[in-house]
């Protein structure tokens, strides 16, 4: 007898299994050794740097995503989970100079807080009203860290001393078997596995019970609690996690750049996010990845090569009608619609596809 | 008491502002369903072509008002036209990211075009002031409360007794009824567009003709105008009025005060008294004072 | 099988990560000599390289832009007089900050590797951002800001009287012929952050060498668009004079908020508050009658200062639609500094960045040909900064709209003021 087909599924646990296919094997394997050989393949400063600005935005995304892809609630205010995040880590990494595990958790911890005391509102407001008030809640917490100079230095902004040691290890400055490693390839290492972890967690968490429930909030919140799923609750715990996961990204983003202040935490960033995951395609944590770093590496590759395009004005005084931060606006927001335009279901949508199209192939017609 | 009144005085000017800013929204919103976030980008566009006719076209400044509010008008519907449309039967949350999107356009666009120095904007007011009874008021202030009375009576005039008014008004009760009665949908969202769009640009202009000159960052003001809207209620232009006032009372008198009573809860606080006195006004009336109540069914 | 798959795996990757290695030592100026410095980061033997992070976008690029062109024009001056040396020419690698700390810190990154040193790092918060990284990277740099902080930092290389010395000298001014006195309310208007801070200290300082108290103090955070409350708690509290420190767009809005309010103090704005535009707008009945600028240096095109002549042929030759402006010179005055830095590395042989650093540190007095007070160069802890500052009027028949009113004065109470490392 003849093997069964490779994409026949018996039960549902193998329907859920994250890396069932061999495809799928082949595919984590690739992952992973891009990620532990990368680094040492690509030494270059500025891209390993744009790499992990990527990663640390995929950390990020992957919170919104929870809490707009799967829950349904839209949320302008991710930028302020962020930067609580990354006051906290300088806090408790910084100033008290605690070790890596601890600074990151602590920043969840404190991101879980105060998603917490947001996402009561979640349960008094919808759609629209709830867009606005979470916007609101940026320009709160903008005037919060420019008054708040103890821990913020206010319109200065503050240094971020977090180190990354992990005991004995400083990810900053490796050394294994007599070969230093530079900064930005530690910190690769460092925000990439951390990316691998939260979306497996985050993925574990969106195909059992919990995901299901998301989804039905999302799709109807009353026919949920008719069938016994508590909206609110998940509602609350969508904004914790989404939070606390935004802040361990805003705690990762402070303590790679070094200096943060008030005006990295702005409605720009939380919109930047919300572009990601509808770019990356909303409702999937693959999605949340791509969309990071499509989005993530655009801005860079402009920069580097506004000297090449045409009409740029790369210099004072130099001849070009734009400047590449308006560019850089511009394209940004033209990506947007065409996405939103053309293909709503994102990058993750179009990957989608292509699988359907080779999974049913050669009959995919 | 003299402060007091200033402020207050100051308090309507602002709050004029912000309720052309939020009835723009309003009447995008109720014909439409969108919250046009690109608001800010064409108040922002509207001012500079303001400018353009005035400055650089020499035409005098009233004409080169209603011009600018013209052709703000046009933009706005080839916006709907051209990228709204599509959007049809999308999500919500789609359209609200195409606004945003299309904001992020038309910064750069004006930044590329006229630079990002502050631009003097020729007007018969500029800081001018008057003396009222003890109280030194400014020109520019006076007539934006004015025009603003002036549109918000002439915007209820247009939509109670005009046909086109009746039409839009029947079209965002019920777009299907509407259209069997032979309503054109698309005429109504064009002029919904356009009306908001020209409601922009009038805030922008008396903006912009006042000290502050005309920059880029003019456009921010739309967002201090969303509260407004949704303290009045999404789809209520009464409300947005109203919403427009208060917030921009509650702005003046806090900013007035802000050494004497307000200096426990840090600097500039006024920045955000629109939105804490949104999110108070939010959980006592979730749908916003005048705004209706979602009815939601199974 | 898959135990050894696995197992097989796992060899082969640590022998991929063998080969590949990490990122290792980087080379530090391979060797020179005197007057012939090796090749480094920046320099290839030809062309040095030196960074300049400005806003050339946004609210301050109006400071940015002419001072990035001060920048230029000296650089191409000496380029066509044969470069640093005779022998080598300098070009600059311009990376855009709008003014943002974060930015700053970015840019930074971006191109540190690719210059010997930074000419220009404009704005006093992201000269403070990005400062913990000069000392990590031991790079020096030029900012484009007058804080007194930067003259006790073995990397930073600052031009031109600090901000807190044109405080001082603008008090003395007015309290002897501004036609004022001690018992005058005097109040501030601070931008809310370092650079306003600066401004603060210096007014602080004479205030307590001159026996004045200061009656009221308005913050303001930049990009603000309405002050009519901090103009109405000035008013109120009856300020006969206001020392003013904001950037020009700000600047603008606050006279024009003042003279709407007929608010009519005495202003000092501090250097960077005032820009061209502003003698041509509405605004400029007002200025001339309630705002006087404290700078340095002297009005454009004023032949009487030696500097002046050569700066304006420059700028006619190589940068013709320039209009005139004192950020242009600032930045032309810059340019000139690295220049004397850079002779001194050549002289020395080693364009690294820590050879930069020494020959900083071993430069002695930089004249500015009148366009800036001289600079005592030299190790951080002895630097002396010049203490002379001038006082201008807005006058819009004047190119850039300043007429000078008392030029290149120095006060007792500046002469005093010491300048201390701190502690950052």
């Amino acid at each position: 007898m003849t093997k069964p087909h490779r994409n026949l599924v018996r039960d549902y646990a193998q329907d859920l299994r994250l890396f069932g296919s061999p495809l799928a094997k082949t595919g984590l394997a690739l992952m992973l050794v891009t990620l532990v050989v990368l680094p040492t393949v690509v030494q270059d400063d500025f891209w390993l740097s744009v790499l992990i600005y990527s990663g640390i935005t995929a950390i990020g995304a992957i919170g919104l995503n929870l809490l707009t892809g799967y829950c349904g609630q839209i949320s302008l205010g991710h930028a302020f989970f962020i930067g609580a995040g990354a006051y906290c880590a300088a806090v408790v990494g910084g100033d008290a100079g605690l070790p890596l595990p601890l600074w990151l958790l602590a920043s969840a911890a404190v991101g879980a807080v105060l998603g917490g005391l947001i996402g009561p509102f979640t349960l008094r407001l919808r759609g629209h009203y709830l867009a606005i008030v979470t916007l609101g809640l940026i320009f709160i917490g903008e005037h919060l860290w420019r008054n708040l100079r103890g821990v913020t230095g206010g319109n200065n902004g503050t240094s971020v001393g977090a180190q990354v040691t992990i005991g004995p290890v400083d990810l900053g400055a490796l050394e294994i078997a007599g070969e230093n490693y530079s900064r930005n390839q530690g910190y690769f290492w460092l925000v990439w596995t951390l990316v691998a972890i939260v979306a497996l967690l985050a993925k574990n968490l969106v195909r059992t019970r919990p995901g299901r429930a998301l989804r039905a909030v999302r799709d109807h919140d009353q026919a949920a609690e008719v069938i016994g799923v508590r909206a609110g609750r998940y509602k609350i715990g969508a904004f914790m996690v989404s939070s606390a996961i935004a802040a361990m990204a805003g705690a990762l983003f402070g303590s790679y750049q070094q200096h943060v202040s008030p005006d990295d935490w702005t409605l720009l960033l939380s919109i930047q996010y919300i572009a990601i995951i509808i770019v990356g395609g909303l409702g999937t944590i693959f999605g949340s990845i791509l969309g990071a770093i499509f989005v993530g590496a655009l801005p860079a590759l402009i920069d580097e090569y506004s000297g090449v395009l045409p009409g740029v004005a790369t210099e004072a005084g130099g001849d070009g009608f734009i400047s590449v931060f308006a560019l850089n606006q511009a394209i940004f927001g033209l990506l947007i619609v065409l996405f939103l335009v053309f293909e709503p279901r994102g990058l993750a949508g179009i990957w989608v596809r292509i699988k359907a199209y080779f999974k049913a192939w050669p009959f995919s017609y | 008491m003299n402060a007091f009144l200033t402020n207050v005085f100051a308090g309507f000017a602002l709050g004029s502002t912000y309720a052309l800013v939020a009835l723009g929204f309003v009447v995008i919103y109720k014909s439409t369903g969108v919250i046009n976030f690109a608001q800010g980008g064409l108040l922002a566009l509207g001012a500079y072509l303001g400018y353009t006719f005035s400055n650089n076209l020499a035409v005098a400044f009233g004409f080169a008002v209603v011009l600018a509010c013209l052709s703000a008008a046009v933009v706005g519907a080839s916006v709907e036209r051209l990228v709204l449309r599509r959007m049809v039967g999308q999500p919500p949350f789609a359209v609200i990211m195409i606004t945003i999107g299309l904001l992020f356009v038309i910064d750069p666009l004006i930044t590329a075009i006229w630079g990002f120095d502050n631009l003097p904007v020729d007007n018969p007011w500029n800081i001018q002031t008057v003396e009222v009874g003890g109280l030194v008021l400014g020109v520019r202030d006076l007539w934006t409360i004015g025009l603003t009375a002036a549109v918000v009576v002439a915007f209820f005039l247009f939509f109670r007794h005009t046909r086109l008014g009746l039409a839009m008004r029947a079209t965002a009760f019920d777009p299907e009824a509407a259209l069997a009665q032979g309503i054109s949908a698309r005429r109504v969202y064009a002029t919904s567009w356009a009306i908001a769009a020209a409601l922009a640009t009038l805030a922008g202009i008396t903006l912009a003709a006042g000290p502050g000159g005309l920059s880029p960052s003019i456009g921010f003001i739309a967002f201090a105008a969303f509260p407004a809207m949704i303290l009045g209620g999404l789809d209520s232009p009464a409300g947005a009025v109203l919403g427009g006032l208060a917030i921009g009372l509650a702005e003046a008198l806090t900013r007035g005060y802000q050494d004497e009573l307000f200096s426990w809860a840090g600097a500039n606080v006024s920045l955000i008294v629109p939105y804490l006195l949104m999110i108070v006004i939010l959980l006592i009336r979730p749908y916003g004072l005048l705004g209706t109540k979602d009815v939601r069914r199974i | 099988m898959r135990v050894t798959t696995k197992g097989a795996l796992a060899l082969s990757l640590t022998l991929v990560l063998a080969a590949c290695g990490g990122a290792g030592e980087d080379d530090s100026g391979g060797g020179g000599s005197a007057g012939v410095p090796g090749t480094t980061a920046g320099f290839d033997g030809k062309t040095i390289k030196l960074g300049v992070l400005t806003p050339l976008s946004g609210t301050v690029a109006v400071i940015g832009q002419p001072l990035t062109a001060g920048n230029e024009v000296w650089f191409e001056a000496l380029n066509a007089k044969g470069g640093i040396g005779g022998k080598y020419k300098v070009a600059l690698v311009q990376e855009d900050t709008q003014y943002k700390t974060d930015l700053a810190v970015q840019k930074y990154n971006k191109i540190k590797s690719e210059v010997v040193a930074f000419t220009q790092v404009l704005g006093t918060a992201p000269t403070l951002a990005v400062l913990p990284q000069l000392r990590t990277d031991k790079m020096l740099a030029a900012p484009a800001s007058l804080d007194a902080l930067w003259v006790r930092e073995d990397n930073l290389l600052p031009v031109g009287g600090p901000y807190q010395v044109q405080a001082i000298n603008a008090m003395d001014y007015y309290l002897s012929d501004g036609g004022g006195s001690k018992s005058d309310k005097i109040c501030t208007m601070i931008q809310d952050d370092v650079y306003g801070e600066a401004g603060q200290q210096g007014i602080d300082f004479a205030a307590g060498k001159y026996g004045f108290t200061v009656a009221n103090t308005q913050k303001f955070k930049i990009g603000t668009e309405n002050y009519a409350g901090q103009i109405g708690a000035l008013a109120g509290a009856g300020c006969q004079m206001v020392f003013l420190v904001a950037t020009p767009s700000d600047a603008a809005k606050i006279w024009g908020t003042a003279a709407q309010a007929r608010f009519a103090p005495q202003w000092i704005g501090q250097s960077p508050s005032y820009t061209g535009a502003l003698a041509k707008s509405a605004v400029a009945p007002y200025m001339q009658q309630s705002v006087l600028i404290v700078a340095e240096g002297t009005e454009w095109g004023d032949n009487s200062v030696p500097g002046m002549k050569d700066m304006v042929a420059a700028a006619t030759k190589y940068a013709s639609d320039q209009e005139p402006d004192y950020y242009f010179a600032f930045g032309y005055n810059q340019a000139r500094a690295m220049t004397a830095v850079l002779e001194k590395a050549v002289e020395l042989g080693d364009l690294s960045h820590e050879g930069m650093l020494k020959a900083a540190s071993r430069l002695g007095k930089v004249g500015f040909d009148g366009l800036a007070g001289d600079y005592g160069y030299g190790p951080a802890e002895t630097r002396n900064p010049p203490r002379s500052s001038t006082i201008f009027g807005v006058d819009p028949s004047k190119p850039f709209g300043l007429k000078k009113v008392k030029y290149n004065f120095t006060s007792d109470a500046a002469k005093e003021f010491e300048f201390k490392k701190s502690d950052l």
